[in-house]
This record gives structure tokens, C-alpha cells and sequence, in this order.
């Protein structure tokens, strides 16, 4: 009983670090229609402003603070330079977002050498259920990602900054007519899914530890959770990365892990190929 | 002055944008073909020629180096059919290059196989038949299959298969398989070197024409006719989808045929070669040199191995972020890569009538 406590949790917090990391990467392939090949690198270096600030002696949680701004600032700053030439082509956006990725990475790369480095978890220590122990910083960023993923909602189906948003995906010609700036928009968009990746990458850090390839770890399975979950909507690749977090961290405890890793993929690519609209079809938040 | 005038005016046009750009280049090059002087071919001949001449003044080391260049230039030949001819974004063709690589090497070791006659062969239908199935899967179908589906395909198909590679013990693991032995012909080894360089040059030669003539007959321009307008094509009573298949198990098997070759060379595999690094490095060159011709794959896998190589020493760590910047500037003024510098548009998508056309002007 108390083992499958465990389990029930890990794979709870795994799948909340994976719908983590896909909410930003799903925001923009939906309202945008672009695969963020950068996206990865936004997570990592969430991650490196967090290391730097404890590196720099500041407590965690600041850095922690400040990544999404930090990295959604930049995100508006790249969206304005550079991916505003992709709007018209998904493949040569990929491309681009690849290259733009690379750059991040390897200067990461430059910056931290081939290390790992640990960040310490800002809330230490487990909570006690009984006999049962589990980590209270996974358990903390379970309630973040139900938090986060509250607030996308809300901010997308509530308030009129969803609404315009939703309206410039819809249709971006009537958008502009009817006085939306849909360039200011897809740039406020573009920049706040990297904020979301800028935070998943803060919150993640002190679990999996901060290496260049942190952010290229998760990127394929962030797509695969998208498709799956059906692009176009919010909810969509929320889902999808529920799905998909979840069965990676399921599979393992019932088969080989090799096996498992490569069967959600497979199956992940058989059940796009047989339903392309993926679980959640349709428009709404 | 009147240099600088002229500069001027060439700047403007480019200046305006992509469209006054093209149309410039193709006036030019239709001037040039008038004049029947075609830049393809002398691009072809200098690049061949230097090819031949390499292992001469080049030291042993920088021989074994350029042989390895030859084979990855070969792998981006395979790529540049998918992508550049028929617009599949295929972000998984390591997947072909590298299983066949596995292939060759299990063949190798477990069966002392390493006839040049057994295994060259092997590992091009190992790669055929994979890209077969995964070809077959991602592209056919009822519904034709969305460009974003199929590259993720592909993508995720080489990552689970680099996943399946380090995770599984009779293929080597993380340290994939050493020490292949070489191939051989009858009692001849094939072992780094002049011989090997030029073994695989002709092999890239005879790949390159053949894929020449396969882009410049009917197939070839239905092929280009899918990467431009893929729903016209498909109302000429074209099977789009079947061609797309096609043409993606060839790029398969000469990734395959490539693959076992490096297999060969470097005489060991690992799981890299079948996962996404190797798969999009294979991106960088096309884009690099110039997708849609198949000299910019070549000229692109030369270019930045040998930068790459140059740089090695004293530059290692930063040159992966001047290739990201340099392959963003491309992407962004010159999605047509470095080859569009020398190659106008309508030399670039080529005539494929040209008898007829021949005929018709001798008759006039």
C-alpha cells in the first residue's frame, strides 16, 4: 500500500513537470501555430538564472522569482527580432527556432562547461504521511503547476487579454480590424509561453540539476504531448502532457524502461497518425 | 566611382526584397543559359575535381578526415532528395544512417561478415526497409499527413531509436559496438586511407548522378511540383502520397548505404548516429549549402565539417554558437543557402524538357 503511494506520487510529479514544461510550449503552438524548437533552451536557462543567483548567494526562491520574467523578456525581444519572419512557414519556423535554440545551448554550454551543477531545493526536507516519505519540493511543484495551469486558464478564458489573444488566433485579419494589434499580441504571447518555460525551468532545476542538455531532454517529449493532445486549444496540450508524463512515469514500474521509453513513443505516434486532431478536438480555451 | 555605382544598383534590388532578388537572379541566369553558359555544371566539375585531387596534397590524417566528409556528404545527398525535392521534412534521417550502421556492425561481429559484396548492400536495405515502414506509416494513409506530423514523426522515431540503442545491452549500450573489423574484397582490407577515399568518392559520384537523373526526369518534376504546391499536384491525378514514399525509402537507402560505410570507417557505432544530434546536423549542411540542389548538400557538409575541423583546435567551444548564428542569418536572407550566391532560380529548379525544347528552337 505504501509502495503504491509511492509510485501514485512519482508519477503524479513527473507528469506535473511535464505538463510544466509543455503549458508554455503548447501555449505557443496553439495560439501561434509555431513548434518553439527554442523552447527547450528557455527551460534551461530558467534554470541557469536560478543557478546564478544562488550562485551569487541570493536565496533560490529569487532566482526562481525572476526567471520568467527574465526569459519572458527575452522571449518578447526575440519574438520582435527574429521569430516574426516565421509566421507564414511552420517548417522554416522550426528551422529557425532550432538554430536559435543551438545558440542558447551552447552558449549555456560555454558558460557552465560540461558539469552538473545542484541547486539546492528552496523548501528541504519530506513531509510525513504515517510511514510514507515524500519530497516536499516535488510536492510543491505539483501545487505550483495546478496553480499555473489555473491561472493560464482563467487568464485565458476570463479576462479580455485572453479574449484578444484567442480572437488573434481565430482570426488575426478580423482581429486587426477590429483594432486588435495582433503583432503586439503574437509578441506578449510568444513571451509569455516563455515565461511559463522560464519557470518550469526555475522549478525543475534543483530535481534533475542544471546541464546543457536539460532543456533538449524534455523538448521531444513536449511535442509528442502536444500532438497528442491536439493543437489549437489550451486544454488540449495540457492533456496531452498529463497522458504522456504519466505513462512515462508509469511504464517503467511495470516493464524493462527501455522498453517503456520507446513504447510511448511509439504509441504516442501511432495514436496522432490515427486521430491528427489528438484527444481534445475543437476550439474553446 | 563607377565600381561603387555598380554595386549600388546590385544592392538595391536585393535590398527590395526576395521577390526583386529572384527575378533578378533568374534574368540572369536566363542570360546565361541563352548564352548556353550554365554556372551547375562548372560548380559540379570544380567541386569534382578538387574532390579527385584532395588525398594528393592533403597529409594521411586530413585524407582519413576528407573520407569521412565524402560519406557524411553522401547522407546529405539522401536528405536533400527528401527534403529539398520533395519538401518531407524529414528530421529523423539519422534513424536510416545509423541502423544500417548497427547492421553492418552486428553483421560484423557476430557473423564475420564484412564482404563489401554482403554488407554495402545489407545496409542499404536495412535503411530501405526502415524508412519503408516509417515512410509507409507517417505518410500514407486515408488523410494525407500534416508536414508538422511527419517531421515530429521522424524526429521522434530517431529519438526513441537513440533511446533504444543506449538502453540495450546486445547493441553496445551507451558505449555502442567497437572495433568493427574492415571490409573487405576478397583478401583486400579496405583500411583509412587513399583507397578507402577514393572507393567512396566513386561511390558518391555514382549516388549523385544517379539522384541527378532521378531529379531531372518526369518523377523528378512531379516531385518538384509536391514541394511547391503539394494540393495542385494532387488534383493532377498525381498519388502525392505515393510518391512521397517513394522518394523517402530512396533517401533511406542511400542513407543506409552511407551509413554502413561510416560504420566501416570510423570502426565502431554508437547510439548517437541513430538519435537527433546526427539528425539535425544532417539539416545543417543541407540548409547550410543549399537544399534543392544536390551540389548545396555536398558543398554544405564539406563547408562545415571543414570549418568545423579548422576551428576544432583553438575555437572548439564556440564554434557550435557561430554555426547556430550562421545558420540563422541563412535561414533568414538566404533560405536557398550558400549555393544561391552562384545559382540563379531558374537554374536551381532546373529545365526538364530540355530536348524538346532543343528541338523547338532548332525548327524555328
Amino acid at each position: 500500500m505504501a509502495n503504491a503511494f509511492v509510485a501514485a506520487f512519482e508519477i503524479l510529479s513527473f507528469g506535473a513537470i511535464i505538463v510544466l514544461i509543455v503549458l508554455g510550449l503548447g501555449i505557443i503552438a496553439s495560439m501561434m501555430g509555431i513548434f518553439n524548437f527554442a523552447q527547450g533552451e528557455f527551460v534551461l536557462l530558467g534554470a541557469y538564472i536560478t543557478y546564478l543567483a544562488y550562485a551569487k548567494g541570493l536565496p533560490v526562491w529569487a532566482g526562481m522569482v525572476a526567471a520568467p520574467f527574465v526569459v519572458g523578456a527575452l522571449g518578447f525581444v526575440l519574438e520582435a527580432l527574429i521569430i516574426r519572419r516565421f509566421y507564414a512557414a511552420p517548417i522554416v519556423a522550426m528551422l529557425g527556432t532550432y538554430a536559435l535554440g543551438l545558440i542558447i545551448r551552447e552558449a549555456v554550454r560555454g558558460l557552465i562547461g560540461g558539469f552538473y551543477l545542484t541547486v539546492p531545493e528552496p523548501i528541504g526536507g519530506s513531509i510525513d504521511i504515517g510511514t510514507i516519505h515524500i519530497s516536499a519540493w516535488r510536492f510543491t511543484i505539483i501545487v505550483i503547476t495546478l496553480l499555473v495551469m489555473a491561472g493560464c486558464y482563467l487568464l485565458l478564458s476570463r479576462t479580455s487579454f485572453g479574449l484578444r489573444m484567442r480572437a488573434t488566433l481565430e482570426n488575426p485579419s478580423l482581429a486587426r480590424a477590429s483594432g486588435i494589434s495582433t503583432p503586439l499580441m503574437y509578441g506578449a504571447t510568444f513571451a509569455f509561453g516563455s515565461a511559463l518555460a522560464g519557470l518550469a525551468g526555475a522549478l525543475i532545476v534543483p530535481v534533475f540539476s542544471l546541464y546543457a542538455d536539460l532543456g533538449l531532454r524534455f523538448l521531444i517529449q513536449g511535442f509528442v504531448a502536444v500532438m497528442v493532445g491536439g493543437v489549437g486549444s489550451f486544454i488540449g496540450p495540457v492533456a496531452g502532457a498529463g497522458v504522456i508524463g504519466t505513462l512515462s512515469a508509469a511504464l517503467p514500474w511495470v516493464m524493462a524502461p527501455v522498453v517503456a521509453d520507446v513504447l510511448v513513443f511509439v504509441l504516442a505516434i501511432v495514436f496522432i497518425k490515427f486521430r491528427p486532431q489528438g484527444l481534445i478536438a475543437g476550439k474553446g480555451v | 566611382m563607377p565600381k561603387v555605382m555598380g554595386a549600388l544598383k546590385k544592392a538595391i534590388p536585393a535590398e527590395i526584397g526576395g521577390e526583386a532578388d529572384a527575378a533578378m537572379e533568374s534574368s540572369a541566369a536566363a542570360g546565361q543559359a541563352a548564352s548556353g553558359r550554365k554556372v551547375l555544371p562548372i560548380v559540379e566539375g570544380v567541386v569534382l575535381v578538387a574532390a579527385l585531387l584532395a588525398p594528393l596534397v592533403l597529409q594521411d590524417y586530413l585524407t582519413v578526415f576528407a573520407t569521412r566528409v565524402i560519406i557524411l556528404a553522401l547522407f546529405a545527398l539522401s536528405f536533400d532528395l527528401v527534403w529539398g525535392y520533395a519538401g518531407i521534412m524529414s528530421f529523423g534521417q539519422a534513424l536510416f544512417f545509423g541502423s544500417a550502421g548497427y547492421g553492418v556492425a552486428l553483421l560484423a561481429r557476430d557473423l564475420d561478415i564484412t564482404n563489401i559484396f554482403l554488407v554495402l548492400p545489407a545496409g542499404t536495405i536495412i535503411g530501405l526497409t526502415f524508412a519503408l515502414l516509417l515512410g509507409g506509416f507517417l505518410l500514407l494513409g486515408r488523410h494525407p499527413s500534416s508536414v508538422i506530423f511527419v517531421s515530429l514523426g521522424t524526429l521522434t522515431g530517431s529519438y526513441a531509436a537513440d533511446r533504444l540503442a543506449r538502453g540495450w545491452y546486445y547493441l553496445g549500450g551507451q558505449n555502442g559496438i567497437p572495433s568493427i573489423a574492415p571490409m573487405t574484397l576478397g583478401g583486400y582490407e579496405f583500411s583509412e586511407g587513399p583507397a578507402f577515399y577514393y572507393f567512396v568518392l566513386g561511390i558518391l559520384v555514382v549516388v549523385y548522378l544517379l539522384c541527378r537523373f532521378l531529379v531531372r526526369s518526369q518523377f523528378g518534376l512531379a516531385l518538384a511540383g509536391l514541394r511547391e504546391n503539394e494540393q495542385r499536384i494532387a488534383f493532377f491525378g498525381y498519388k502525392a502520397q505515393h510518391l512521397k514514399a517513394i522518394i523517402f525509402t530512396i533517401g533511406g537507402a542511400i542513407a543506409g548505404l552511407a551509413g554502413s560505410l561510416y560504420a566501416f570507417h570510423e570502426g565502431f557505432v554508437w547510439p548517437n548516429m541513430v538519435g537527433v544530434v546526427v539528425s539535425t546536423q544532417v539539416v545543417l549542411y543541407v540548409l547550410f549549402g543549399g537544399s534543392g540542389t544536390l551540389i548545396g548538400a555536398v558543398i554544405g557538409t564539406v563547408i562545415i565539417e571543414g570549418v568545423s575541423f579548422w576551428l576544432s583546435d583553438n575555437y572548439r567551444d564556440i564554434w557550435p554558437i557561430i554555426l547556430g548564428l550562421l545558420l540563422l542569418l541563412v535561414i533568414l536572407f538566404r533560405p536557398l543557402g550558400l549555393i544561391s550566391f552562384l545559382l540563379g532560380e531558374r537554374e536551381r529548379v532546373g529545365s526538364f524538357d530540355a530536348v524538346r525544347k532543343e528541338k523547338r528552337d532548332a525548327a524555328s
